[in-house]
């Protein structure tokens, strides 16, 4: 178990044990395995300044299984084993690079947009719509619902295969109609090869707390089919509403914030949905923490490495538009609302940040890509930023923070560039990873209108479908 | 094993440690089985001699029994477990080592992970100058390898 190298010293290192160079205890004694047992607790800039210090250590971090560790760590186990089975599906190599797969990841500093829309296509396409849902599951992108022209609801389910890939065409089947009944601003989450559903508004105003579950089923010859079904509730459901936000908590629990109740008034409650392992029953629960994110609508909430909950913008009970960044961190039994302060002006072109209407989606890396959405004068986005909280301490878990420990809010906001396709500017759009966070899929939204320096600027909705493809040279 | 009146509950049964420099120690049961060999050894109903630990020096030994003792007391509370934690592991570097090798070697695991949290806290933030002074670590980077090194890593901790 002794260190194999030897190592000159400047000074003694204290006394006790040994009275020759050999014996004498130092970081050198300590074996290999329990150095990178130690590297593995320090965030990622300090491992870096330890192996600048000799070569020995140097030669020590360049080992991709020490990085993937630290991938793991930093990113959490399903992003890296997503990434691990694509590789073997794909590439059959040995081993993912992952040194400079987190370098990569960190470095990020442009996206790709693909245009997936094929004008002439004699397909069926889904009409244009906002507020409706788009996810991601069973190797399958399914959308549902949604408002259009009139202020008319949806009741449509249309599904397109995506497979393991990225693909320049995309097919779309009408797989439903009617079920779950016509809504726009509901949420709807993956949980597992789960879609769960929540509330929404019709095109009567009525408010929704109704709880639907999906499962896609594919057939051969990709006939797909989906099923909805209406969750039986072991438990009072949260008050009705629409515009709220929602994510899954690892696979197991749907979390929801605020919205539009049935008064019209703005919500800013927080509650859980626990999925039985039968998929058969629910219970909701409410979470009472003080402080909590004050009410609101068209926010985001998104869930990065499992067991931290982001919430961001929308628009506030006095009608303005926000942006806040509020943590809640979920490890068993204790939950804790945090807000996480930044100063707008010391970020280049943090005067664009506050929206609602816009979309937060996790990516590798464990942070959010945020794109789109309006400001206070309705005017909509067409940006792309990156949200990194990984420097803020975990509340009540011992966790060793990422980059940069010294400066810890300084990372926190980054404005991609955007190369590629330019896709229109546009709110209460919808959008949603595949599981290894390197696509975006991006589908509808509000656009402005044709005619111009109209006030109110008119409402058009929107049937583009594009791709965002994240610009990691590997 | 507890009882109201006296902290720790003698249940009469020992075990006799003998460290590398012939130290020889006695050790309540439930303290020796913070160690998982000893655990193992007592499971089994080993041993009448002393138990003979070749990698561990006494002065380590007395230490590393010393926080076994306090780590088996079931009076003793988690905020003072914390402090007396604190105060344990704060101790000058050969010292340190010769915790955590005794740690891994008796396999203790909660003392091992408390040791490497302490190097580990001695390295967070630091320079790599600061972290070279820490430990005494000798630059063997020529100027141009430093170079070069500090452009590889500029990615992370800046120009």
């Amino acid at each position: 178990m002794e260190a194999s190298y030897s190592m000159e010293e400047t000074g003694t290192v204290g006394g006790g044990v040994g009275n020759n160079n050999n014996n004498r205890a130092t970081i050198t004694s300590i074996a290999q395995d329990h150095l990178l047992t130690i590297l593995l607790l320090l965030p990622s800039d300090s491992i870096l300044s330890f192996s600048m210090t000799c070569k020995k250590f140097r030669a020590l971090i360049f080992s991709d299984t020490l990085w993937e560790s630290i991938c793991r760590r930093d990113w959490g186990s399903k992003s890296v084993d997503a990434l691990k089975s694509s590789n073997l599906h794909f590439q059959q190599q040995q081993q993912l690079p992952w040194m400079r797969l987190y370098k990569q990841v960190f470095r990020l500093e442009s996206v790709s947009c693909h245009n997936l829309t094929y004008p002439d296509s004699e397909l069926l396409v889904p009409r244009p719509r906002a507020s409706h849902s788009l996810n991601f599951v069973s190797d399958c992108l399914v959308l549902f619902g949604g408002g259009c022209d009139g202020g008319r609801h949806l009741d449509d389910t249309w599904v397109s295969f995506i497979g393991k890939g990225f693909q320049k065409m995309l097919k779309w089947q009408k797989v439903n109609s009617g079920i779950p009944s016509g809504r726009f601003g509901h949420t709807c989450v993956v949980m597992g090869n789960l879609l769960v559903l929540f509330g929404g508004i019709n095109d009567h105003g009525s408010r929704q707390n109704d709880t639907w579950v999906g499962q896609v089923a594919c057939h051969e010859t990709s006939v797909i089919t989906l099923s909805w079904k209406l969750l039986d509730l072991q438990s009072v459901a949260p008050p009705s509403r629409g515009a709220h936000a929602a994510c899954s908590v690892d696979d197991r629990l749907m979390l929801i914030h605020g919205g539009i109740g049935l008064n019209g008034l703005r919500l800013g409650d927080t509650w859980v949905l626990e999925v039985s392992e039968s998929l058969c029953y629910g219970a909701w629960r409410e979470i009472l923490t003080y402080p909590s994110p004050p009410a609101r609508s068209g926010h985001s909430l998104t869930c990065i490495g499992g067991t931290r909950i982001v919430l961001f913008g929308g628009r506030g009970l006095g009608y303005e538009v926000l942006n806040d960044v509020w943590v809640l961190d979920m490890p068993e039994g204790y939950h804790k609302w945090v807000q996480i302060p930044y100063e707008l002006p010391k970020i280049p072109e943090g005067v664009s940040l506050p929206r609602v209407g816009h979309s937060a989606t996790p990516i590798v890396g464990g942070r959010l890509l945020i794109h789109g959405g309006e400001d206070s004068y309705r005017h909509k986005k067409d940006d792309f930023w990156v949200l990194d909280v990984s420097a803020i301490p975990s509340i009540s878990v011992q966790q060793p923070t990422t980059l940069n420990s010294r400066g810890l809010l300084a990372k926190m906001w980054k404005k991609l560039k955007a190369n590629g396709h330019k896709p229109n500017r546009r709110s209460f759009h919808q959008a949603c990873a595949d599981p290894l966070g390197c696509y975006l899929y991006v589908f509808g939204g509000m656009i402005d209108g044709l005619v111009q320096a109209v006030e109110p600027p008119e409402l058009r909705f929107d049937a583009e479908l594009f791709l965002v493809e994240l610009v990691l040279k590997l | 094993m507890s009882s109201s009146s006296s902290p720790m509950q003698s249940t009469g049964r020992k075990l006799k440690l003998k460290s590398k420099d012939d130290e020889t120690f006695e050790v309540e049961e439930a303290v020796a089985v913070k160690s998982q060999i000893f655990k193992y050894m007592v499971e089994d109903g080993v041993s009448n001699g002393p138990i003979p630990l070749p990698n561990v020096n006494g002065k380590t030994l007395a230490r590393v029994l010393q926080w076994c003792q306090k780590h088996a007391d079931p009076t003793i509370t988690e905020d003072e477990l914390n402090k007396y934690d604190a105060g344990f592991i704060d101790v000058d570097q050969a010292v340190l080592y010769d915790l955590l090798m005794a740690a891994n070697y008796l396999n203790i695991e909660e003392l091992l992970k408390l040791a490497c949290m302490r190097v580990a806290d001695m390295i967070k933030g630091k320079s790599p100058d600061e972290i070279r002074r820490t430990f005494n670590i000798k630059n063997d980077f020529t100027p141009e390898e430093e170079e070069e090194v500090r452009k590889e890593n500029a990615w992370a901790l800046g120009p």
